[in-house]
């Protein structure tokens, strides 16, 4: 209908105005022009002047009709508010109660013990980092606690499961009830010890001693002159093992001497070791000081990172080197791979594969030496620490890339995409909930992949994690965006605000030194806002069957009165 | 478009975006009832009407952060509550009802006048609201937005998803329809008093 049309058609012709203009006139919806030429017609027709007025009526009776409180608020209505706040303080008291439950239990049962026995080992304090670092020899160590990784990792499934269908469950307690039960089967979950401990200044494993499980060992000089039949992990000043070990050897020692024979592993964070005995398999060793002697024996490969390398016995397969110097006078059964300031390829030196270096200078090789081919020598390059055009021309065609990312994210669910930038203006809440999801998602889905929950929900899991890891910076890019430019809730208006917001963020993420650290932040804000948006939108809502009961009208601000005009 | 006698809550509404509890409950105690009976009118059943209200008071929670303080929070929140109505009732495929098709192609009959006058004043409000229930979705949601809440013709338009020249015609089909129920009503009314 257009209205300036109509208005010439009344001019002209003088007729009756038909009901839809006379609606417009009566609600002020036609222009001034039209609304004249109605005006003059209704003042002379008196048909007209009396469709007006019933229309008007109409228009009051239906206003009236529409406005009269005929029907209390529902008593589930009336609670609702009251229900939804009470309900949830209760789910997120028990939830993180045993939160700090499970935490607790997992620091007196496993953090605590482990953290004495390295104290008294003599690695306290800054040392413990270094330790962490190194924690890939925890790793076999580790399945002594899946029990209580199972029971946590079944927990967080389950309580996502919970949360994801929580809709449906219609009533908050069971959750709760169900966080309860799982709490309580992770306090009960201490694990079973099947494993020997010693302790103190001297400790000897003598000869004619067999022990039948896992060692924890602790003290000054450790002497393993008889059998362990299973891991041993040491912490110890001295460490020797002149007996057997049927496991693998985990050490945290100043100075280690394998002397006897290790059927497992060797996998050690020492000042120094020195081998004279046999390891049926591999040696991955940290330190400063390694020697595997002409009577060594390693069965597997050599992984060996420290100062002073020397290889005099035999490898049965690969070597892989990180020192400063590394000589090589014994056999080396696979390649070698090193890399530092100096390799000497001695005397009665054989390698069977490929020698590969990468160091200051070429590496010297004794003619004596058998080498299955010529060393490959690579001189090593020191980066130049300042970037070059090239690598800021490729942070573009990347940021471009990913605001495609971007736009192809925002247009398949744009009321989400605004959501979580609405919900990353929360910095608190979105914080809080980025360290949660950042740290616990990922380390959940590690566990469920690796424990009885499954590969499937696992590694589900990580790839949800790895899209809200990605998804994050552009999160955050939106609501810088909005603080730069103001806020606009229109698609394009918005994802412009996004685009300004990515390319701030990685202006500030590429700075030195600080990049990282603004980077790690921004991918824990962005993700605990879409961690909050996904919350908001699994919000409970309460059981429908709650009867209604009459209730006194509440002080309600009535609907403003419609507008009618005309008369 | 504020409410008659009623002043702005702009110290409950800034309290409440802070994330006081208090004030939020106030805010809600103070419009969850005329929000329910915008519902009630707009939504097919009662239950749909307390679902809608529960979710539109989630929504305004949201949103809170979002609201501008130089326009009327009664407007505002009475826009949501009607695109949150409409979003639901096209999620329960309930859109394609009699008046949605070939808006452009009515052709309406313009009443006697003297007889719309009379019918008018023979109806009780109970009366419209029955009448009402019986409508297309589109027509009763039009009618409440009009006539309840006070919805400028751009914001209905804006909701229903039509051009805003269609809006008249939403609301005189839906005006047309309202008389024909209450019509045959009456009509059935007095064939039973014979």
């Amino acid at each position: 209908m257009n209205e300036g049309l109509m208005s010439k058609e009344i001019r002209k012709q003088d007729a009756c105005v038909d009901e839809m203009t006379l609606l417009l006139y009566a609600e002020r919806q036609l222009d001034r022009e039209a609304a004249q030429g109605v005006s003059l017609h209704t003042q002379t027709c008196e048909r007209c002047m009396t469709l007006l007025r019933a229309l008007d009526r109409e228009s009051r009776l239906l206003t009236r009709s529409l406005l009269e409180q005929d029907e209390a608020l529902p008593a589930r209505l009336a609670e609702f508010q009251e229900r939804v706040k009470r309900s949830m303080q209760w789910i997120w008291g028990v939830v993180f109660g045993l939160a700090v439950l499970g935490l607790y239990a997992l620091y007196t049962g496993y953090i605590e013990p482990w953290e004495r026995q390295f104290e008294q080992a003599g690695f306290g304090g800054s040392d413990l980092l270094s330790l962490v670092m190194f924690q890939g020899a925890f790793w076999k160590g580790w399945q002594t606690m899946f029990t209580l990784f199972e029971a946590l990792a079944v927990m967080v499934m389950i309580g996502f499961g919970l949360f994801a269908f929580r809709r449906y469950l219609r009533r908050g307690s069971a959750m709760a009830v169900l966080f309860a039960s799982l709490g309580l089967l992770l306090i009960a979950s201490t694990p079973a010890s099947a494993s020997e401990f010693r302790k103190g200044d001297t400790i000897t494993i003598k000869k004619d001693e067999v022990i039948k499980s896992d060692l924890f060992v602790t003290g000054k000089h450790v002497r393993i002159e008889g059998e362990v039949d299973g891991d041993v992990y040491a912490f110890a000043e001295q460490l020797e093992v002149s007996g057997h070990v049927t496991g693998d050897l985990i050490g945290f020692v100043q100075s280690e001497r394998v002397s006897g024979v290790v059927d497992g592993n060797i996998r050690t964070f020492t000042n120094n070791l020195t081998i004279t005995g046999t390891v049926e398999r591999s040696v991955l060793v940290w330190n400063q000081t390694f020697d595997l002697e002409p009577s060594g024996k390693i069965g597997h490969s050599l992984t060996a990172g420290g100062q002073t390398l020397t290889v005099d016995g035999k490898v049965g397969r690969d070597f892989l080197g990180f020192s400063e110097s590394t000589t090589i006078s014994g056999l080396i059964g696979g390649n070698f791979k090193g890399r530092g300031k100096s390799l000497s390829i001695v005397s009665g030196a054989e390698i069977d594969g490929k020698t590969v270096f990468e160091g200051e200078q070429p590496p010297s090789v004794s003619p004596e030496a058998k080498l299955a081919s010529p060393p490959d020598f690579t001189k090593a390059q020191h980066h130049a620490k300042e970037r070059d055009a090239g690598y800021y021309i490729w942070r573009i065609i990347w940021t471009g890339a990913f605001i495609l990312f971007g736009l192809v994210l925002a247009g398949v669910m744009p009321k989400f995409a605004s959501e979580a930038v609405e919900s990353a203006g929360h910095l608190g809440a979105s914080f809080g909930l980025g360290v949660l999801v950042f740290f616990g998602v990922f380390i959940a889905s590690i566990i469920a992949c690796i424990t009885i929950v499954g590969m499937l929900i696992g590694i589900s899991s990580l790839m949800l994690w790895f899209v809200m890891l990605f998804a994050s910076e552009l999160v955050v890019g939106g609501i810088v965006g909005q603080w730069i430019m103001g806020r606009d809730d229109e698609f394009w208006p918005f994802f412009l605000r996004v685009i300004v917001g990515v390319v701030a963020v990685r202006v500030v993420t590429s700075v030195p030194f600080i990049g990282f650290w603004a980077g790690l932040a921004v991918a824990i804000w962005g993700m605990g806002a879409i961690a909050l948006t996904i919350y908001r939108r699994l919000q409970p809502s309460l059981a429908p069957n709650i009867p209604s009961v009459p209730m006194a009208p509440m002080n309600t601000p009535l609907p403003p009165h419609t507008t009618i005009g005309g008369i | 478009m504020s409410a008659p006698g009623k002043t702005e809550p702009i110290e409950l509404i800034a309290r409440a975006r802070t994330g006081d509890t208090q004030a939020w409950g106030d805010l809600y105690r103070e419009y969850a009832p005329a929000i329910f009976r915008f519902c009630r009118r707009a939504m097919p059943t009662k239950e749909d009407a307390e679902d809608a209200t529960m979710e539109i008071f989630m929504k305004l929670r949201d949103k809170l952060g979002q609201f501008d303080e130089s326009r009327s929070f009664t407007a505002w929140l009475y826009k949501i509550a009607a695109n949150h109505c409409w979003d639901m009732l096209r999620r329960k495929k309930a859109r394609h009802d009699k008046d949605t098709d070939d808006i452009e192609d009515v052709v309406l009959e313009c009443p006697e006048p003297n007889q719309l006058e009379k019918l008018i004043e023979e109806r009780s409000g109970e009366e419209v609201r029955r009448a009402l229930d019986k409508l297309g979705l589109r027509a009763r949601m039009a009618l409440v937005m009009r006539y309840y809440s006070d919805m400028s013709y751009d914001e209905i338009a804006d909701a229903l998803g039509v051009r805003r020249q269609f809006v008249g015609v939403v609301l005189l089909r839906a005006r047309h329809e309202l008389r024909q129920t209450l019509g045959e009503s009456s009509a059935l009314a007095a064939g039973g008093a014979r």
